[in-house]
């Protein structure tokens, strides 16, 4: 395998992505308004009456967190897989000698630089005008770490395979936007896990989504205990090794039932 | 007489445009469903925790809810598809075959406006109309033959306003085709969903006399809950009037403007 092709592509493609850089970042508002209006809601619901426990700044920081969180672990990629399989794309990929998984690790890095531009300085902002409050504690922003890069291991593959299904269906993409309303719904981003009726919160334990996005911050932002932390880490890894799997399946099934159209 | 004319002929062509591809049927369908999920349940979680927020209660935010989705039903069905073929990414004017257009013996605007249609966002207007008759039912107040009338002209305000809104945001790619501003006003709209009461001072005060997307959405739903005074309703109604007027000057300023893409 040539890695050394990889990482060039990768540098080459975020530094196009650079030139567009306007594009990316009216992209990056648009993810990042609708965690901010669920702040702004529950902010004001907190301002009425107690919410089990959260108060206006942990949730500014639970918000925050997640923002950066959300755009870190947000797969851009795979919503042009699809595209890329109908218009006969991938035949010149599947020539090239590395992996095509490349063309979506570099266009992933790519987009997290470009995002990072925009978000990082945006939430110092907004950190201004809301007041978040942390309550952190060494053991566990070291255990943020694994958790945010099997997040996003998790959730790029996971929406890989889903768009490889393209191989197939013509219109594979709604199954990702199917994933992104679950993510909204049980991975945190309506409201912190904790706030969901029970029924909600033991799916959202279960499911893969919540280790997606609310997981890491809630480690972050002193959500859980100890037990928790351990127990959620190894759900999240064994979630994260099933999305490999089922990706390295449908990739090798679907390359097999390829036939391209055209050069 | 005319222009009912086209319009009809307008939605047509549409038609058998989009029913020729019968999987985009069930993915509307999927997704309209999705998106009255997602808002009911959002609503049920956030009221399972308070009974009130600033003075919205379940019923009422639930109306709102129905006015956001009815508003953005008719943005899907023809404002936002006829704007976006001009000024969307990609569109006429990014591609220079707004020549074309503009030679239609039609007036301009009119043409830009009502030009295609996505007719299986009916499905969506349908559940809009069912979550409102859920919050009258909710609601279980004696509904004032008042209320309904000033509830229905608020409504058209809020449709008008939004329609204004579009226009003028479409209007800037005369002065600047790079930037994606019909993609701002995308992104602020989602702030509807939920009443201007509920956003800090400064933000209620923009989304109400700057980029009026609350103003769309909570005024009929204060209406629907006889919550309205007579001051609001006038005051909307003049804004309504000014921003269509407004909206329609910067239009006809771009089309100045305009030099072709081509020649």
């Amino acid at each position: 395998m040539n890695h050394q092709g990889g990482w060039e592509l990768i540098k080459n493609t975020w530094q196009s992505w650079l030139q567009h850089r306007g594009f990316f970042f009216l992209l990056a508002f648009g993810w990042m308004l609708p965690l901010l209006v669920y702040l702004m809601i529950w902010s004001a619901a907190a301002s009425e009456g107690s919410l089990t426990g959260l108060s206006q700044d942990t949730l500014a920081g639970y918000y925050l967190v997640l923002v950066l969180v959300n755009q870190l672990t947000y797969a851009t990629t795979n919503w042009t897989v699809g595209d890329n399989i109908r218009m006969g794309q991938i035949s010149r990929w599947l020539i090239q000698p590395m992996s095509p998984l490349y063309h979506a690790l570099s266009s992933e890095i790519a987009g997290k630089v470009v995002f990072m531009l925009f978000s990082v300085p945006v939430t110092a902002v907004l950190a201004l005008i809301f007041r978040p409050q942390f309550n952190l504690s060494w053991q566990q922003s070291l255990l943020f770490l694994p958790s945010i890069v099997l997040a996003w291991a998790l959730r790029f593959f996971w929406g890989y395979w889903l768009a490889l299904l393209a191989f197939w269906a013509t219109r594979a993409d709604s199954l990702l936007a199917l994933q992104d309303t679950m993510i909204f719904l049980l991975g945190g981003h309506l409201a912190p896990i904790r706030l969901l009726p029970n029924w909600m919160q033991s799916l959202a334990k279960i499911l893969p989504f919540r280790y997606m996005s609310a997981f890491p911050v809630e480690i972050l932002t002193g959500f859980l205990d100890k037990n928790e932390i351990f127990s959620g880490l190894l759900i999240q890894l064994g979630w994260t090794i099933t999305a490999y799997l089922l990706y390295r399946l449908v990739w090798i099934r679907g390359v097999r039932h390829y036939e391209a159209v055209g050069g | 007489m005319q222009g009912l004319r086209l319009i009809f002929e307008f939605f047509k062509v549409s038609t058998q445009a989009e029913l020729a591809y019968r999987a985009n049927f069930f993915i509307r369908f999927l997704n309209a469903i999705l998106n009255l999920v997602t808002g009911v349940l959002s609503l049920t979680v956030i009221f399972n925790q308070v009974d009130s927020i600033k003075g919205w209660d379940l019923p009422s935010a639930m109306a709102l809810l129905g006015v956001y989705l009815l508003l953005a039903a008719l943005r899907g069905l023809f404002i936002g598809p006829s704007l976006e073929s001009v000024a969307g990414m990609d569109g006429e004017i990014w591609q220079g075959t707004f020549d074309f257009t503009l030679l239609r013996p039609v007036d301009k605007q009119f043409l830009i406006s009502f030009r295609h249609w996505r007719v299986l966002m009916l499905f969506d207007l349908c559940l809009a109309l069912g979550v409102l008759g859920y919050a009258i039912h909710l609601m279980q107040a004696e509904l004032t033959l008042l209320a309904v009338l000033g509830f229905i002209i608020t409504l058209i305000a809020g449709v008008a306003l939004l329609y204004a809104a579009l226009l003028a945001f479409s209007a800037l790619v005369f002065w600047n085709s790079g930037f994606l501003f019909t993609w701002i006003i995308n992104d602020l709209f989602q702030l509807a969903r939920y009443p201007v009461e509920l956003y800090p001072g400064w933000l209620r005060l923009v989304l109400t006399w700057i980029i009026p997307v609350g103003l769309m959405t909570t005024i009929p739903a204060q209406a629907l809950s006889g919550k309205l005074s007579w001051q609001w309703l006038i005051l909307t109604l003049l804004f309504t009037i000014g921003a269509l007027i407004g909206a329609s000057w910067l239009f006809r300023q771009g089309l100045k403007k305009y030099t072709s893409a081509s020649s």
